[in-house]
């Protein structure tokens, strides 16, 4: 029971991870003109697996928050993999950004996806019936 | 704020630097011919246009914005025309230092740009509607 329970708090990390992964993502093409930007990239999964995520954790409250209220998302990065960089200094490459939103938006589905599949296991087991 | 409602705000921020891009760019088209009035002046000044990151710290998101519209500093184009109101002694005229093809081709990558940013706000719904989908 309790391993199925685990396997909850990890589709909802999944999912976290994804959500912040694919505003990276938007944020980089809200930026493909920018001059001198740097494409960004979240760390990988496993570090979220490993509980290192985030290198600021705000323990003090005169702490300064990193961003998103202080428990702070993935680790986020510059994307070393950029495709190319333009005359400008930009290192954003929209077809990679594309690739890389279709590759998140599909492992969101299949997050989602695998919850409800383990919700509708709970239930069969609680009630018999699905 | 968390990703998934900032993806639709960094999205939107996104297509209205590339809207802002594109008004400079049909107000350039516009006045390709626009010269001046009394000998001598000067004709229109192709206007340019510089994005900046914006980061906004509430949200923790980094968005884009238009820095500033400024002008090309080009010199003008002269054409030969003495019956001209804007001829000169010589009868040269100053005409606008507009080109349209590169006018065309910043069109172009704004559009796209736009399409690009409107994508991510179509992610960022989908993925929203998903978890919404798992209360049902």
């Amino acid at each position: 029971m309790l391993d199925s329970m685990s396997f909850f708090a990890l589709a909802s990390k999944r999912l976290d991870w994804l959500a912040a992964r694919q505003k990276v993502i938007s944020e980089n093409v809200a930026n493909a003109n920018t001059p001198d930007f740097l494409a960004k990239e979240v760390a990988g999964f496993d570090s979220v697996l490993a509980g290192t995520q985030s290198g600021m954790t705000t323990t003090n409250a005169r702490h300064i928050a990193t961003g998103s209220g202080g428990h702070g998302g993935p680790r986020v990065m510059t994307d070393a993999a950029a495709w190319e960089r333009s005359i400008d200094g930009n290192t954003v490459v929209l077809e990679q950004q594309t690739v890389k939103a279709a590759e998140v938006s599909e492992s969101y589905r299949l997050a989602a996806q695998l919850y409800r599949k383990g919700h509708d296991l709970l239930t069969l087991s609680v009630t018999g019936q699905r | 704020m968390d990703p998934l409602s900032s993806i639709s705000a960094i999205a939107a921020s996104g297509m209205r630097a590339q809207g802002e891009r594109l008004k400079v760019v049909s107000e350039n088209v516009a006045n390709a011919d626009s010269t001046g009035n009394t000998p001598g002046a000067d004709a229109y000044r192709r206007k340019t246009l510089a994005f900046e990151e914006l980061v906004d710290r509430e949200m923790g998101a980094s968005m884009v914005k238009v820095e500033e519209i400024g002008r090309d500093k080009s010199p003008f184009a002269l054409v030969h025309d003495p019956a001209h109101p804007a001829a000169d002694a010589k009868g040269m005229v100053k005409m606008p230092n507009v080109n349209p093809i590169l006018e065309m081709s910043n069109m172009r990558e704004a559009s796209r740009s736009y399409e690009a940013n409107m994508n991510m706000f179509e992610a960022g719904r989908d993925m929203r509607t998903q978890m919404l989908d798992l209360l049902r």
